[in-house]
Formats: C-alpha cells, structure tokens, sequence
C-alpha cells in the first residue's frame, strides 16, 4: 500500500517557538485521517505543511510522493480548506465556483454545481451573507471539484451547529465512498470524527503521540482491572498509559502486545474518546508505529 | 430495501450494528433472497459514516454467506438464506416464554432472567468453542 | 485569473477609471481655451522666433489677471496620480489577503501562488500603463502653451507629468505597494508605507539624481550679452559670474558692487553714491566679467525621460521579483 502522507522528523519553528518537532507519520492511501490534539498542539501547522503553504524547518514531508511547496504541480492534487473556510465575502457563491474553474486545470463544474444545488445554496448569493453550514460546504466544494486525491480538512466542524455537522460529514463521506480519496480532518474533539475516521493521530504539545489505524489501536488497548500492582509486570501488557489505585485494586489503560491471560485481571475494551483523553492526559506515554520504512523511503527518495 | 440505524450509546461498534440490522431483516423476513442491500454511498451519506464501516459490515455478512457482492452493481441477499425455518423459530419462542413465565414465578424480576439468559448464552458458546 | 484579478480589483478600477474620466473632462474643457490664449496674446507667435523678447506677450498670458494662468499651479495635483496607484490597486493586492486569511485558499489552488500573483501584478500594471499614459499624453498637449512660455521642461512638476516617465512612476508605485503589502502583511500600514517610499524615491531621484544622469554642458557669455543658448528649451542648473581670471564673483547673474569697488579703485564706493554708469562699464570690462551657465541641453529631454524611465522601471522589477521571491518563500 502507498502513502499519501509521509512525515520524516518534521519539524516547524516560528523565531524561537516550536509549532510542530518530531513528527513522523505515514498516512496510508484511502484513509479517513483525524488529526486530533489540544489547540495549539500544531494541527494547523501540520496540515500547512502538508498543503505546501509553509516549509519545514527540518525533517522532510513527502504528498502523493512529492514534496509540497516546491511542486507546484502537486496543488492540483490536494483540496485544502483551511480554518474558518476563507472565502471572498463580496464574492456570490457563483462567483466562488468561476474561481475554481479559472485557478484549477482540472475542475469538474457538474460535480460543483450539483453539490451546491444539493445543499440548497442560491448561486447568486453573496458569500458574506452565508450560515456557517453553507460556508463550509461552499469551502468543501470548492475543495473536492478539483478532483483531488488528498483532502485536507483544518477544523471543518468548529463552526457548524450539529445538523450542519451531520449535513457536512454525509456529503463528505458520500464523496469518501465515491473513489480514491485521502481525507485528513482536524479537530480538537474526537467525538465528531469518530465515526467517519479509519486512522488517528493525535497530536500533543507539539509532538505526534499516536499514530495508527482506529481498528489496530482500540484492537490493542485494553482497560485491565486486578490486584494492586507493585510495580510487577503483567503479561501481555506492552506499556501502561494511565493507571489508578485503591488500597486493594489497580486499574490500568494499558496497551497490549499479547493476550492477558493471567486470570486475575480482567479487561474490558476501550472506546476512541477515552482512549484519545487517556494519551491527551500523559503526555509521556506514545503509541507510534516504528518509523523505520517512512526513514528507508525518505532516504532514497531524492 | 432497509434503513439502517446506529445507536449512539450501544457501546457496539458501528459495523456490528450494521451487521446485526441485516441479519435481523433476514430473519424476520423483511429481506427476502435476492433483495439489494444499500449501497455503500447510501449508508454513508445517510449515517455519515466512514465507507470502510460498511465495506467491513458487508464483507462480514458475505463471509456469513448471508449475501453476495456482485462487482458493479451492489450487494445481494443470498438465495439460500441459512437459518432456522420460521415454524421451528415460532416453536422455540413459545418455549423460551414458557421459561420466563417459570422464572417470573421463581421470583426473577426481568433484569435477573437477563443475566442468567447472556450467562447461559456465554457458556453453551464457550462449549461450542470448545 | 485576468477574470480573478478583474473580480477582486473591478472596484479600484473602477475608481481609477473614474479619477481618470474626471481630469480628462477637466483637461479637455480648460485645454482649448489655454491653447487660444496662448495664440492671441501673441507669445506663440513670439516664441516662434528664436531671441526675440517676448516679455509682454508673456505677461499677457502668464501674468497676474490672466484668465488661465492659475492652472499652472494645478500641474503638482497630477503628481499623486501614480502614488495612488501604488497605495489602493499595489498595498492590497496581498495584504488584504493575508488579512483575510484568503491567501489560504488562492494559493493553494491548482496555478500556484507565483502564477497566482504574477499574474494580478502584470493585469493591475497593465492597467496602470494604460491610465497614466492617457492622461500624461492629454497633460502633455494641455500643458504645452505653459511649459512654451516659461520655456522650462526638466523642472519638477513639468518633467514628471509629461512624455513617459509617468507611466515609469505608476509601475514603481504599484510594486511598492505589492512589496510594502507582502513584506507588512496588513493594509492600511502598507499604503502608508507605499506613500512614504514612493515619496522619498521620487524626491532623491528629483533633487539629487536628475540634473546628474548626463554631465552638464557649459555655456560663458559677455555680462552685458545675451545667452546664445535662450530659447533652446535647456535646464539651466547653475549661473554664475565670473571675472577674467575665473575667479567666482556671484551666484547668477550679479553685480556686487562692493567687490567691483574693491578691484577698481576709480569706482566710488556705493555708500557714497550710485558709480557713474561709464566707470562701472570699464570696470566690468577690464576685470573681464562674463557670465558662465551650465545646463543639461533641451536636446536631452528624451534621453533624461528614458534613462529616468529606465531607472523606476527597473526599481518596478527588482520590487516585484522580490515580493514575488517573499510570497514564495516566507509567507503562509
């Protein structure tokens, strides 16, 4: 399987701030991404990257096997809607749409003007005056008439009420389903995403803290109860990412790298969100994939 | 055709539930063989899925051999749908009736049949298994 | 994107069209009546004459009381012309983007942001070239009779309205703006910036640049004859009087009495009396006073008009690649 995202120890520094170090992640073709994380964790920072907007400070970024920024050709690849869905305010929303045509080589103007028929946007009307929902699917459809084959979504649903929000993520996986299309959607809550998204990354304090497919993580999570722990290994537990104790009892959110089967603890599966808050809380504790093919590719692509 | 529905706090994940809809359309009739599942662009624009959720549900259900993907045109109940005859399922309904009226008159209160109907579900899986 | 650029900027050009269409009328409706004055007072007939002294036809048509000579102090209006192309159509052209956050969306459409802003720097410059060499031609036929009459046409406010170098000024104004826009990121502090350069530049190059883009000729003429070179429409950049020996008697053309009367004993001091008019004659001739002007020959005109051309139009570019080599590089 290809990726269409590969991030090689990247790292971004504004002056003296760090916005984003050590991000190594492999995003695999296909995949419906949530880039999740506190505000100001780098999200943003991440996906400007990833759009070519900005250049990393170290570390090398691999789209669709280009680097962004310097191939232009790439920017037809990737549909971008940045946070809070810049649009031209004395634009009408047709106007918005002759844009894309007249900026893009390839645009599919059918596909454009049949989502916003569908999402009842008057054509003639002026972009300023839309509802949060209407600006995010004119954003959207601007977004996915290039044809792109990677999505990258800042923050889609922020703004929107929860019927938008429904509205917004059926058109957007009902294009997911159509064909070959990566989308990666930021957000700061994992509630919205968790049933669109197949792959997490969880970005935190400006690090990359979990990277996977949802499946694999909530596969080798596991919330253990038993005895008060010592200190002593249990078996089958890989690492512990969060514990707690009673005088008589430990609970542990534990990452497995087998089946527990020692019978005196007893564990219980774990859901998204609690699995992202558990990593969001200890900061220390990661679940990456090794970075080793990402390193091997980056080092023999020229 | 069916609609399918997810439950926000089932705690089940999202392909189950789509699995677990279909099978109970088969069972009680409202999909008969032959019958279109909807398609993959349906579901998901109308439950704002991920499409490898009903990808995932869909080839669980054809590994089941409930239904059949035919490449192009969509997914398909199975002409020989296995399952119990409906006579035979009336007959065991009747039966497990019987037995909670038994348990009622025990002294159970419906949370307590509950119980002891997921733990006796439970063991005769594991001796299955076994 | 020229439909882009059209559609983000229809307003500003707009605007500019109309500032333009308001002088237009203004130069047409007061331009034919100058061009008659200058006619029957008679100074275009005068002038037409090489040497002769037409002081009282000037008069006339230039002096106090006649009916078009207050427009002559309207020519300066026409300098902020360019600037203002620089401050509303070059300062937000990426500011108000940046502002707006919508750099986020046109740049990351399928032509790239060079092409991008390439392209709005080119149609906005075209637009530019096409304004201001319209009005510098009609201010070029308008202001003749005056530029004619005070037989000037490199002075400040003359020169830069008329023949190409307004066009030169446009283009570099726009790209100040282009640049003070990307390199400020915020628009109202970019078009005071734009003001400001465009301001300095134009002055530096006005006052200390101009009168040396071509070493200046030197003319010596007896003090009591006439310039041999009146009436060639030169810039005259020093004059003065000297004696004999070279020696600098006076900035212009001056008689300081108290230093004839240092230099010919014969001639009576002026505190005593005004000096006898045939003694300040052999005085004059024997220290051989004579008059020296330097002065850029009016045959020059063209060439000071492109080499100053050539000057902004290169600054024009040097901005542009630079604002262009910052979008590309230093701005997200």
């Amino acid at each position: 399987m290809t990726s269409a995202l590969i991030a090689t120890g990247v790292g971004k520094r504004y002056r003296r701030l760090w916005a984003l170090r050590d991000c190594n992640i492999d995003i695999p073709d296909g995949r419906v991404v949530a880039l999740v994380g506190p505000n100001g964790a780098g999200k943003t920072t991440l996906l400007h990257l990833a759009a070519g907007l900005l250049s990393p400070t170290v570390g090398t970024m691999r789209v669709l096997g280009r680097t962004p920024g310097r191939d232009v050709g790439l920017l037809a690849d990737i549909g971008f809607v940045a946070q809070d869905v810049p649009l031209y305010r004395s634009f009408s929303v047709g106007d918005m749409l002759e844009f894309g045509r007249r900026t893009n080589s390839r645009w599919d103007h059918d596909l454009a003007s049949t989502r916003i028929e569908r999402a009842r946007i008057d054509l003639d009307q002026r972009v300023g005056s839309l509802s949060g929902g209407q600006r995010a699917q004119v954003g959207l459809t601007l977004a996915l008439a290039k044809r792109p084959r990677l999505l990258l979504l800042d923050e889609p649903l922020a703004s929107l009420d929860p019927l938008a929000r429904r509205e917004f993520l059926q058109s957007l996986m009902g294009e997911v389903a159509e064909g070959e299309l990566t989308v990666v959607l930021s957000s700061h809550l994992i509630t919205d995403l968790e049933r669109v998204c197949d792959h997490l990354i969880v970005l935190s304090a400006s690090r990359t803290q979990v990277a996977g497919d949802i499946d694999g993580l909530l596969a080798s999570h596991r919330i253990v109860v038993g005895p008060r722990r010592e200190g002593a290994e249990v078996r089958g537990v890989g690492s512990v990412v969060q514990e707690s104790h009673t005088d008589r009892q430990s609970t542990l959110l534990v990452r497995t790298d087998g089946p527990i089967l020692d019978p005196a603890w007893a564990e219980q599966e774990i859901g998204l969100e609690e699995l992202v808050l558990a990593y969001l809380g200890h900061p220390d504790a990661t679940a990456l994939p090794q970075p080793k093919l990402a390193t091997a590719e980056a080092e023999v692509s020229p | 055709m069916i609609e399918f529905r997810l439950s926000p706090r089932s705690g089940v994940a999202t392909y189950l539930q789509l699995v677990h809809q279909v099978r109970h359309a088969v069972r009680l009739g409202i999909l008969h063989p032959g019958d279109q599942l909807p398609t993959v662009k349906e579901v998901v624009g109308s439950l704002a899925i991920n499409p490898n959720t009903v990808l995932k549900a869909y080839r669980e259900l054809e590994r089941d051999g409930l239904v059949e993907g035919r490449p192009g045109v969509g997914t398909f109940v199975r002409d020989s749908v296995h399952g119990p005859p409906p006579g035979n399922h009336a007959a065991l309904r009747r039966s497990l009736e019987r037995w909670l009226r038994n348990a009622f008159e025990a002294g159970l209160d419906a949370e307590d049949a509950r119980a002891l109907f997921e733990t006796s579900l439970q063991n005769s899986r594991e001796e299955g298994v076994a | 994107m020229i439909w882009l650029t059209w559609r983000q900027h229809r307003l500003q050009l707009l605007y500019g069209a109309v500032v333009l269409v308001i002088l237009t009328v203004f130069l047409l409706s007061t331009g034919f009546g100058i061009s008659a004055a200058f006619r029957s007072s008679g100074l275009a007939q005068c002038l037409s004459v090489p040497g002769r002294d037409c002081g009282a036809a000037n008069d006339l048509f230039m002096g106090g009381g006649a009916r078009y000579s207050g427009l002559w102090f309207t020519i300066p209006l026409f300098l902020i012309v360019p600037a203002m192309v620089g401050v509303f159509w070059g300062a937000p052209l990426v500011a108000r983007e940046v502002e707006q956050g919508t750099h986020r969306l046109a740049w990351t459409q399928g032509v790239g942001r060079i092409r991008w802003a390439g392209t709005k720097v080119a149609a906005l410059a075209a637009a530019a070239l096409v304004g201001t060499a319209s009005l510098a031609w009609i201010l070029s036929w308008w202001s003749r009779p005056f530029v004619a009459a005070s037989d000037n046409r490199f002075s400040p406010g003359v020169f830069d309205l008329r023949g190409i170098v307004p066009i030169a000024y446009a283009l570099f104004a726009l790209a100040t703006g282009v640049a003070a826009g990307t390199l400020i990121r915020r628009t109202v502090p970019a078009m005071a910036a734009t003001l400001g350069f465009y301001a300095a530049v134009r002055l530096g190059v006005e006052l200390w640049l101009r009168p040396h883009l071509a070493s200046p000729s030197t003319v010596s003429y007896p003090f009591f004859g006439t310039n041999p070179r009146s009436g060639l429409g030169d810039w005259v950049l020093s004059t003065k009087t000297l004696d004999g020996a070279g020696h600098l008697l006076g900035n212009g053309k001056v008689l300081d009495l108290n230093v004839l009367g240092s230099r010919c004993p014969g001639l009576p001091l002026p505190t005593e009396s005004l000096p006898n008019k045939d003694a300040l004659q052999a005085c004059i001739r024997q220290l051989g006073l004579h008059v020296q002007s330097t002065y850029q020959p009016g045959s020059r005109y063209w060439t000071f008009q492109g080499i100053e051309s050539a000057i902004f139009i290169a600054l024009a570019v040097a901005l542009v690649g630079l604002s262009l080599w910052w979008i590309r590089n230093r701005i997200a």
